[in-house]
């Protein structure tokens, strides 16, 4: 009786993710069998051919560099976001929303903003170059942006705050008594880290990745704003097939092909969360 | 997912049988168009020009001189909004999901393909005043026979523009893309046509090729120059202006706007090669969605405008086959030779164009192939 009852509510989310979620997603499987005209529109067909063209080795490399890209970023995400999560959670005291606010306010602004401002930053005549050249470092300044490295930055500056946060929250759950407890057991600062400390964050690190692994492959913004002729990745592929190859079709069958693929790592990610889950109720 | 539990393979198994599910379903669309169905409730109707509300235009980057749109705006009491696209694949797919612009500027191949489909509206170009300035060669141009749904724009033809400051040794060729001195700061153009076609005529190849052999020849240079290059981009005047770019394949005017941006004019140069000199002209239409095809029809008149054309040709760097126009861009290939063209070389040129829509297919997944690569 009391599950019925709360079960209702569950009706208008229900709808909504059915009418705007799943629909629109059936469309995309029902365009990716589709075929074009001969006036170059998208028509609805059954048609399995975009599905082997996706899988032309042509396209491996993008599929490679995408991944290669979205690991790089989530080593750097890492790398950068742990120790401001690891000081926020324990030495931020009372200003510690302050601090997680201040991370947290510049994301409100687009990816896309932020991404043209790094044009701005990192052009050739741009500002860092600007500062260069007048410190007599480099007389044409230094070509930073159209290269993968620029690409990877603007991936780790996008989704920096999807590690940040749930690192933050695993650490903050964690009772400071353990590290306490590892200190008084003679283990120096960096093997009470290594022993005690990351292995408690682990669920926050692996939730973090995943948070910027799974849009980070999947991103074309920063590549084109920052990449070069060589940073092309399946986003750009994707973006490209409906906005300039004008093969809606095939830009479908790979939008299929690439969710397959990051579920993959999704059901990954949360059958290691759910094990976890259920080792530490034991 | 149950509380608590995993992701048993039973709850996989049955999720991913429901989506089968679904998907079978879907066999019903098969045939059906993807497109939102449009307001067409102006086909058939003659637009004449009249003040009929606000403009909203959708063009280039920098392809009119903006003192244009604050004249008429003064003139008529309207706003003049202006949006951009970069590429005209773009610009047509936000036509058909119904985007409503009140005046465009495609290429002849898509004022044809727009026409084709429907998507423009018929005007009466003897209402206009200037339509006898315009050159006769555009009565009845081979994309819009009788001129009822464009007037001529610009005419242009597509070479290479380079920082002379830079780069050395070009040799009014194609391969002039490869030139060394430009490494890591060529661009070429994000338009499968213009980067297909020069490839093309490297190879010696007629530049709207659809045999599958010499595209495959022309896929291999792309990849070569490719090398050299630092991207693809239509937006040759940014790129140039910004000093992003020192070597880049452009449109013949856009060098002269360049020059009027930057404080080192004598710097960009521009040429057209040997093996083969694309033409084009691009024209005003009104899109079939128009709020108010009346204003757009009387700012085609007022762009027409000896005085304005004149104004724009100074701004943009482009020929206009108008009176006014034609003399401005006199002068300025008086001054620069290398950015002439005629209206014979219009007529004769090489004029991108594909007709069939598989050998269409066949360009466009042969630059997806390029970019990658």
């Amino acid at each position: 009786m009391r599950a019925d009852y709360w079960t209702r509510f569950l009706i208008p989310p229900g709808v909504w993710l059915l009418a705007l979620f799943a629909f629109p997603l059936m469309l995309v499987l029902a365009l990716s069998l589709g075929y074009v005209d001969d006036l170059g529109r998208a028509v609805y067909g059954t048609d399995w051919s975009n599905y082997a063209e996706a899988f032309n080795p042509t396209y491996l490399p993008v599929l490679i560099r995408s991944v290669g890209y979205a690991a790089a970023t989530v080593a750097l995400c890492l790398l950068i976001g742990y120790p401001i999560a690891y000081y926020i959670a324990r030495f931020g005291g009372r200003y510690r929303y302050a601090l997680i606010a201040a991370l947290v306010v510049p994301f409100f602004v687009n990816y896309l903003v932020r991404t043209y401002a790094w044009v701005a930053l990192l052009s050739d005549e741009g500002l860092v170059n600007n500062f260069l050249v007048n410190l007599g470092l480099t007389d044409r300044g230094i070509q930073m942006i159209n290269t993968p490295w620029a690409v990877i930055g603007g991936l780790t500056y996008g989704y920096l705050i999807f590690m940040i946060l749930p690192v933050y929250a695993s650490l903050e759950r964690m009772s400071p008594s353990v590290i306490e407890a590892g200190k008084d057991l003679y283990g120096r600062p960096f093997r009470t880290f290594l022993h005690v400390t990351l292995p408690q964050t682990k669920q926050g690190i692996l939730a973090g990745s995943v948070l910027v692994f799974l849009p980070a492959v999947g991103d074309f913004v920063s590549a084109q704003l920052l990449g070069g002729p060589d940073t092309y990745m399946v986003g750009n592929l994707i973006q490209d097939q409906f906005f300039a190859a004008n093969n809606w079709p095939f830009g479908a069958a790979l939008t299929v092909v690439m969710m397959l693929f990051l579920s993959i790592w999704m059901i990954g990610y949360l059958r290691s969360a759910s094990r976890d889950a259920r080792g530490a109720a034991i | 997912m149950s509380a608590g539990g995993g992701l048993s393979r039973r709850q996989l198994l049955q999720s991913g049988a429901g989506a089968a599910l679904g998907v079978y379903g879907l066999g019903a669309l098969s045939g059906c168009t993807v497109s939102r169905p449009i307001d067409r409730s102006a086909e058939g109707q003659i637009v004449v020009p009249k003040i009929d509300g606000d403009l909203l235009i959708y063009n280039w980057t920098q392809y009119m001189d903006p003192a244009l749109k604050s004249g008429f705006s003064d003139k008529y009491g309207v706003a003049v909004n202006e949006v951009n696209y970069d590429n005209l694949e773009a610009m047509v797919i936000k036509l058909r999901s119904g985007g409503h612009y009140d005046l465009i500027w495609p290429s002849s191949e898509y004022v044809r393909r727009l026409r084709q489909e429907g998507l423009l509206l018929q005007f009466d170009r003897n209402k206009l005043r200037n339509s006898d300035k315009v050159n006769p060669f555009f009565d009845s141009p081979w994309y819009d026979p009788n001129s009822e749904f464009s007037m001529p724009y610009t005419y242009y033809t597509t070479g290479i523009c380079w920082r002379s400051d830079v780069v050395s040794g070009m040799t009014g060729s194609w391969n002039d893309l490869s030139n060394p001195d430009g490494a890591g700061r060529m661009f070429i153009l994000d338009d499968f046509q213009e980067a297909i076609g020069e490839a093309n005529l490297i190879n010696g190849s007629y530049i709207n090729t659809e045999d599958l052999d010499e595209l495959e020849a022309s896929k291999q240079i792309l990849l070569d120059q490719k090398q050299n290059a630092r991207g693809f981009s239509t937006n040759d005047i940014t790129n140039l202006v910004s000093g992003s770019a020192v070597l880049h394949q452009a449109w013949n005017g856009d060098v002269v706007n360049v020059r009027n941006q930057v404080d080192n004019p004598e710097d960009f140069q521009f040429e057209t090669c040997e093996e083969g000199v694309p033409v084009g002209t691009d024209a005003m239409s009104i899109p079939i969605t128009a709020r108010s095809p009346g204003t757009a029809l009387l700012f085609i008149d007022w762009l027409l405008e000896a005085e304005n054309a004149a104004r724009n040709v100074a701004w943009t760097g482009y020929a206009q086959p108008v009176e006014g126009g034609a003399e401005e861009f006199a002068k300025l290939a008086k001054d620069e030779p290398s950015i002439d063209i005629t209206l014979e070389q219009l007529a004769n040129g090489e004029e991108y164009r594909l007709d069939d829509p598989e050998a269409r297919q066949a360009w466009t997944s042969l630059f997806t192939e390029v970019k990658a690569a």
